[in-house]
């Protein structure tokens, strides 16, 4: 496939405007509506007929966050080194795939579409594919937990061969941001003025993927919680802003969008994770590309 | 596949729509945000004995010419949305 051609600007003011407004640019059929790719290195991949100089028996796909781009996990000034390019180096079975995806849609859509996408992928992946780890930051964590929803659902082939699922920095249940954009839009919604009414519906028209994101939700409201899915190692990251584990803006504002509880899904019932680590003073953003988060994942993963 | 000219203008097409749809969105929430700020100050001169008498007839026409205005700007920006909406992609 050709790669991308148009500007980088460009392609982070799709992102940015569909993180916003996703679903309502999909609707109106939007060429700002960023579509779902598979990304090797900087080149899109045909996910139906891949085409790699050497596949690996070992996917390793990692998916970006909200209003963010698959360079999201490059390192700074180091433009072709990742956690997946860091893992491939140690290990050459792995191949390392990026996700590009409309981060403005609901969770759930994107989790089915992503789990259609992996179906087709392993079946035309060139050969035999024996392990897949999927690492997601943000909301690319959620997505893996509704991908993995519905690749159980449907007796996806590729579930068969999931090992691992790292989420870095995901809000299984909220980001404070997303639920202070919620609360405060619904009070100024009830407001008995119509400019105040007015800015609650300014903040209503943010997309339903920023939605999702006040709960944690991966799957529709009427689906109930899925379970973290069984005979899979289960891994989080946690990012805090400051570098002293009990420094108070930690308690506040977490790794800057997201609680440490938030992160580990405290409240969610029945997790068994396989690993967990939090890593004081890197923010958010950095948890995608961060030396100390790589060694772990080598650690965990290799 | 979309050659780069064409994925360029493509793209701002997009950006076409998601501008002319905003101003013409917007402009239908700031004439609603401009009219019920006036209605405060209104209602003040409403309850004042001096300025009872003309304080209608001015809301009235303050109220008339902004609503023309903003309509206005809406109506432009809706049409331009059409004008630059491809037949296949119009509401």
């Amino acid at each position: 496939m050709k790669s991308d051609s148009s500007p980088v600007w460009q392609r982070h003011a799709s992102a940015i405007l569909s993180g916003f407004l996703g679903d309502w640019l999909e609707a109106r059929k939007n060429p700002l509506a960023v579509p779902m790719e598979l990304f090797h290195g900087q080149s899109p991949l045909d996910h139906r007929a891949p085409q790699l100089d050497v596949p690996g028996s070992t996917l390793c796909l990692s998916i970006h966050g909200l209003m963010e781009l698959e360079s999201v996990w490059t390192f700074p000034g180091q433009s072709d080194l990742s956690y997946g390019s860091l893992l491939t180096s140690a290990s050459r079975e792995i191949t390392p795939l990026t996700l590009r995806y409309n981060t403005g849609r609901p969770i759930y859509r994107n989790g089915e579409a992503l789990a259609a996408l992996l179906e087709e992928l392993v079946s035309a992946w060139p050969v035999p594919l024996e392990r897949i780890v999927l690492m997601g930051h943000s909301m690319g964590g959620l997505l893996i937990r509704s991908a993995c929803h519905y690749g159980q659902a449907q007796n996806h082939r590729w579930m068969e061969r999931l090992t691992d699922c790292v989420y870095l920095g995901s809000p299984h249940d909220g980001s404070w941001l997303a639920k202070g954009a919620k609360a405060t839009a619904d009070l100024l919604n009830r407001a008995p003025r119509d400019y105040l009414r007015v800015a609650g519906e300014v903040i209503d028209l943010r997309s339903e993927g920023i939605r999702n994101l006040s709960r944690g939700d991966v799957v529709p409201a009427d689906q109930g919680e899925p379970p973290l899915v069984p005979g899979v190692r289960h891994f989080v990251v946690c990012g805090l802003l400051a570098r002293s584990r009990t420094h108070p803006v930690n308690a506040l504002f977490g790794d800057a969008l997201v609680h440490e509880a938030s992160a580990r899904g405290e409240e969610r019932t029945g997790w068994k994770l396989a690993g967990m680590a939090s890593f004081p003073g890197v923010d958010h953003i950095r948890l995608a590309h961060h030396p100390d988060v790589a060694r772990q994942l080598v650690e965990w993963l290799l | 596949m979309k050659t780069g000219n064409e994925g360029g203008r493509e793209w701002w097409l997009g950006v076409a729509d998601v501008l002319t749809h905003g101003i013409a969105q917007g402009a239908g929430k700031l004439e609603r945000v401009h009219l019920s700020i006036a209605d405060e100050t209104f209602n003040v001169l409403h309850r004042i004995p001096v300025t009872r008498p003309w304080s209608q007839a001015v809301r009235f026409t303050h109220h008339n010419i902004s609503k023309l205005s903003y309509r206005s700007v809406a109506a432009v920006a809706d049409g331009a949305g059409q004008l630059l909406t491809p037949p296949d992609r119009r509401r």
